[in-house]
């Protein structure tokens, strides 16, 4: 790099970077970004970089006390929650340090939002699908202390907890029923992984059993198929069975494997290592062919068969390389399976081999959630915040690397994480103690009896923290698709709640069967099925099911942390036009005129059903002429009534959460 | 220095001639006030946060659809393209028998391929099949003398628009690998399409239109599926939305049946009432604010799609131009008169398929297939031309063809031949580009891109370059890096193709 080009760039920078950029801006944000770059990139010690015959060109650098302390790689502090002047409102600790960043921004936290807010937010966040009118009023009348944790209690045990919770980790898992390209043939053994999932979920599997089983459930427990199934984590990437060079797919399919574990597991973007070192990141390229020698001995191929779990080869007799320039045909100097190295000072597996395997990934494992556990903590418990408030702690939680975001709270990071790990890695006891705190309680809307003073609170929070990212009040989140779908299935009395099993196929329609190839979407026979919960709906590589795909369910073909939520004129056609909102709107009219036809009552009813509060007298004056308007069309009262479902379920009340 | 470093160095440049970019133009006009930079430096900045933050996404998924906003990766003022319209022959049509004239490929048929070209991988073990012949002569045309197969009479009408990329090269002899890198730059599944890049980058001109369409073959089957056009990781707004001929060009655009207009303009109406009261309580939410548009826009689009496809005042004259009077060039006509309407109706970036499942993939019979796919589109794509031409429109529209690859010199099952991704053919024509010319060369058999090679990202950049985006420039943050089109590997905007 020429040096002047960089001193005129810096130069650049001090000058016209201060003229134009707005302190507080993203765009300062970016600016000190760059001149840690610099600062880093200036002050790095240079490595020796001479090109070596016999090694290809590939010299590995070493990691150096300052590639060690990245925050994400120190290791955990456990800190005295700290003090703050809102002792009347914290509840947990997690609160005292929401409480005391607030404080130090000058802000104040929010109250509670009203019950039936609440109940409706907790629902959906934990189990994806809204309370029963049954369960809200329960909670409603509800006036003890405790009816809070008892109802999060209950809830975390309700099944729909894993049903939802595990397509989180799908989503990380970049899990599809069928391979991708060409083909896209079906899996017959994926939807197990699933079920997998969620039962673990649902039986509050401690994370490191969790990680345990999926990385080396089939050598930790020689023949266990429900623990090999786990492994299935591994393989649920893309591939191509038929590609002509088994070489070419070994190596494709290894490099996506272990990019995966990287971003899911360590939150560390290990893959761009695959080619040539990290930019950014001290992850070498040898650190990257190091931890795919940990898994290649167990990637068995045949020839156009698809990916199922891990199979270890006993003994191994194939020695590992880096691959220059991530070429399959370039294999580089030769490497010893092993860990990253800028996690944790000793990166060495130490293998305890047994008969039927060598034991490498049962030595990643424990190097995982021992030496490494300050990262694989972090990373968990960032999800789960994540997934709770809309964003992590750390904004970007599969990069938990320099160019990734700091943390907004390290040490509440820290806390949690200590915390997970003390009580055995116990994710509902994490979720418990989010759930119950007064952080996750707040209003995420003023209420309209707000005072003047509340009123200034409130201003403060919206212009000092715009994205309620230092939580002065609750973020408001939209649904996924498949929550969508779930909530309308529900309201309409159709959800079947059978669990596990084969993924089903609701019908499509015609223009997208039209564009797959013969017989790749055979519409499910019982009809029954079709209302069943949207994770049980088969996950086609190459067609995702129109609502998720409207509402941004990611294409699973790299690991997903967090999904994007656009908003589209694709999705408004969608609730307005379908035919599934159109004959689910019908059924739920049908049933509520069943059960009574005093037109109060049933616009009562009907928004109880889908917005899960009663409409205010405004609104039912406004309904009222809504449905004489309607019957102007139609002599059937129940068309009229279903336009109001209709109208309902395109209400951004009913796809936002408070 | 280390690599890495030196990386990190190369990629802060690139942000840094942003900021510099931006006080260049402060400086040369003098008069602009420091709030217009604020506002350029601001959009890509935004952007980039805003979809990190999620929280705004909203906003930004607001402005791709709704407005014709200004970039900030708008590279130089005056874009030679405002559109473009992207034909793919998908299947692979076979550069030797259509644009790349072989003599030596006539002359040695029959032989097998001599030992002085090494291995070639190929997807079907044909490396040691006998060479075959083109399967139709070759003819000097128009004024400048292009030669083009006899398979193309139509299209060999306007050599002399057309500038034939005779040097392309892939990397993947298999059909999906090969579409994904053709449209995303990379073999793998997930990434960007180019229309997505491009309706990022430059947004759309039609308020009622999304920017980028599909016209998929009605056949289906496309090897590799929607993801050939998906946003990968960059927000789902930038998809290619597909589009259909006839009364339901997009999914969901019309009311079920028994649904009337005034029913659905009634339930838009308590729709709105109660979105704005939900709204009005939520300090205007930007993303809420969003939805309301989005409403709207899917009105808008309601009416304005069944019209772009509506093509009945389309004139006699016209629709023959397109073959569509002809049974065997009506569809894919049909379609290349859509595009048109597209383009003039502000749509920027316009994707029409040609091949069902197997499509140009001519492994059994080279004649066979491409008579049947060059009568189906030879007319029609000329028409294109013609039409866009006539109109004044091909001034500033680009046109592309081609396929996911070429075919092989070698023959396979006697009258076929097998993917050859190592060397074959595109053409480019309109956007001030000078016709009547070829780039770059294959080797003596046209197995290999010899002279003037030209990657798929170097491709893809002169692509972005003729809109008038820097395609170093135009990137999405994601997962810690500056993702863009053309990979993290150099490439180059070819100036001679544009020349």
């Amino acid at each position: 790099m020429s040096s002047t080009r960089l001193l005129r760039n810096k130069e650049n920078l001090i000058l016209f970077g201060a003229l134009s950029i707005r302190p507080g801006s993203a765009a300062f944000g970016r600016f000190l970004l760059s001149v840690a770059v610099l600062l880093y990139v200036v002050w790095q010690p240079v490595h020796s970089a001479i090109a070596d015959e016999s090694t290809g060109g590939y010299v590995e650098a070493p990691i150096t006390e300052g590639d060690r302390d990245h925050w994400a790689f120190r290791p955990l502090v456990r800190l005295d929650p700290p003090e703050h002047r809102f002792s009347q409102w914290r509840i947990n600790e997690i609160d005292d340090f929401i409480a005391a960043e607030l404080q130090n921004s000058g802000l104040v936290p929010q109250s509670a939002a009203p019950k039936r807010t609440l109940v409706r937010r907790l629902f959906l966040d934990v189990t994806g699908l809204p309370p029963t009118s049954a369960q809200i009023d329960s909670f409603l009348l509800d006036s003890s202390p405790d009816a809070w944790p008892e109802l999060v209690r209950n809830v975390l045990a309700d099944k729909g907890y894993g049903e939802r919770w595990a397509q989180h980790w799908l989503d990380l898992a970049r899990f599809a029923e069928t391979d991708g390209f060409e083909h896209d043939k079906v899996r017959p053994e994926a939807w197990w992984y699933r079920d997998w999932v969620i039962d673990a979920f649902n039986a509050d599997m401690p994370y490191d059993e969790f990680i345990a089983q999926q990385l080396a459930g089939d050598e930790m427990y020689p023949g266990d198929k429900v623990a090999a199934t786990a492994t299935q984590f591994c393989l649920s990437g893309p591939d191509m069975p038929d590609i002509n060079l088994l070489e070419e797919r070994r190596h494709t399919v290894l490099n996506e494997l272990t990019t995966t574990i990287g971003e899911a597991i360590l939150g560390l973007q290990v893959g761009c290592a695959q080619c040539h070192d990290h930019k950014y990141d001290p992850i070498s390229q040898a650190d990257f062919y190091r931890l795919r020698a940990v898994f290649a001995p167990s990637l068995k191929l045949q020839k156009n068969k698809s990916l199922t779990s891990l199979q270890e080869t006993v003994p191994w007799k194939k020695s590992a390389h880096v691959m220059i320039r991530g070429d399959f045909r370039r294999p580089g100097p030769e490497v010893l399976p092993a860990a990253i190295r800028v996690v944790a000072l000793d990166s060495d597996l130490h293998l305890a081999p047994r008969k039927a395997t060598a034991g490498y990934r049962t030595a990643f494992v424990q190097w995982l959630m021992n030496n490494a556990q300050s990262l694989t903590a972090r990373v968990i418990v960032n999800r789960i915040w994540q997934h709770h408030f809309g964003a992590g702690i750390v904004d970007t939680p599969n990069d938990f690397g320099i160019m990734g975001a700091l943390p907004s709270n390290q040490h509440l990071l820290d806390w949690l994480a200590v915390r997970l790990v003390e009580s055995g890695w116990r994710l509902k006891s994490l979720h418990e103690l989010i759930l119950n705190s007064a952080s996750y309680r707040q209003a995420s809307y003023r209420t309209s009896s707000a005072d003047s003073s509340e009123d200034e609170v409130w201003q403060r929070s919206l212009s000092k923290d715009p994205h309620a990212r230092l939580l002065s009040r609750y973020p408001r989140w939209r649904l996924e698709g498949e929550a969508i779908r779930d909530s309308m299935l529900m309201a309409s009395g159709q959800l079947n709640r059978r669990a596990g099993g084969p993924g089903v196929r609701p019908p499509l329609p015609k223009e997208l069967v039209d564009t797959l190839l013969k017989k790749q979407w055979v519409v499910t026979e019982d009809e029954s099925e079709h209302y069943r919960r949207s994770i049980y709906v088969f996950a086609r590589r190459n067609l995702r099911y129109p609502i998720f795909e409207a509402f941004d369910r990611p294409a699973a073909n790299a690991s997903c942390a967090q999904r994007s939520t656009s908003t589209t004129a694709p999705q408004a056609l969608y609730l307005l036009n379908s035919e599934f909102t159109l004959t689910t709107s019908r059924k739920l009219a049908r049933d509520v005129l069943q059960q009574s036809d005093k037109q109060n009552q049933l616009i009562d009813t009907v928004f109880l059903r889908i917005l899960g509060r009663p409409p205010t007298s405004q609104e039912t004056e406004h309904v009222i002429e809504f449905l004489r308007r309607q019957q102007q069309f139609t002599s059937s009262k129940v068309d009229a009534l279903t336009h109001l479902c209709l109208s309902l379920f395109n209400t951004s009340e009913f796809i936002f959460v408070d | 220095m280390s690599w890495r470093a030196f990386l990190a160095g190369a990629d802060l440049r690139c942000r840094l001639s942003q900021i510099a970019e931006a006080s260049i133009r402060y400086s040369a006009t003098g008069t602009l006030r420091s709030g217009v930079i604020m506002q350029s430096l601001d959009l890509s900045s935004r952007r980039t946060f805003l979809a990190r933050a999620g929280g705004g996404a909203g906003m930004l998924a607001y402005t791709a659809l709704c407005g014709a906003e200004e970039s900030a990766f708008v590279s130089h003022a005056k874009p030679r393209a405002r559109r473009v319209i992207w034909l793919f022959m998908h299947g692979g049509p076979s550069h030797v028998d259509l644009f790349d004239p072989k003599p030596v490929l006539t002359k040695y048929a029959g032989q097998p391929l001599p030992e002085s070209f090494g291995n070639v991988m190929t997807r079907r073990n044909v490396a040691r099949n006998p060479l075959m012949a083109p399967i139709r002569r070759f003819r000097p045309r128009g004024n400048s003398g292009l030669e083009i197969s006899e398979f193309l009479p139509h299209l060999a009408s306007h050599a002399d628009d057309l500038c034939v990329v005779r040097s392309l090269h892939g990397d993947s002899v298999n059909h999906p690998q090969s579409v994904y890198q053709m449209n995303t730059g990379s073999i793998l599944m997930g990434n960007p399409s180019v229309g997505s890049w491009v309706a990022y980058g430059l947004g759309t001109e039609n308020r009622n239109m999304p920017a980028f369409v599909v016209l998929p073959d009605p056949g289906g089957g496309l090897k590799g599926g929607p993801p050939a056009w998906g946003s990968g990781y960059l927000p789902a707004t930038y998809q290619g939305v597909t589009m259909r001929a006839g009364k339901s060009p997009i999914l969901d655009l019309q009311p079920q049946m028994g649904v009337n207009t005034r029913q659905q303009q009634e339930d838009l109406s308590l729709i709105r009432f109660l979105n704005e009261r939900h709204q009005r309580l939520r300090d205007m939410d930007d993303q809420l604010d969003a939805r309301v548009r989005a409403y709207e826009l899917a009105f808008r689009m309601q009416a304005a799609a069944p019209n772009l496809v509506d093509t009945s005042n389309e004139s006699k004259e016209t629709l023959r131009t397109y073959g569509i009077d002809d049974p065997r060039t009506q569809e894919f006509g049909h379609r290349c008169l859509l595009a048109r309407r597209m383009v003039e109706r502000g749509v920027r970036f316009v994707q029409l398929y040609s091949g069902n499942t197997n499509g140009w993939d001519a492994h059994a019979d080279v004649d066979q297939n491409h008579t049947e796919h060059c009568l189906k589109t030879d007319k029609p794509a000329a028409g294109l031309l013609t039409d866009l031409k006539q109109r004044g429109l091909l001034e500033d529209t680009l046109v592309i063809w081609c396929g996911e690859f070429g075919r092989m010199p070698m023959s396979e099952q006697g009258k076929g031949r097998d993917h050859n991704p190592w060397g074959f053919c595109g053409w480019l024509a309109g956007a001030g580009i000078p016709g009547g010319r070829a780039y770059g060369a294959t080797d003596d058999i046209g197995l290999r891109a010899a002279v003037d090679r030209v990657s798929i990202n170097d491709f893809h950049a002169t692509i972005l370059h003729l809109m008038g985006i820097d395609h170093e420039a135009l990137t999405y943050f994601h997962n810690g890096l500056d993702k863009r089109l053309t990979g993290p590997d150099e490439a180059h905007v070819v100036d001679e193709i544009i020349a």
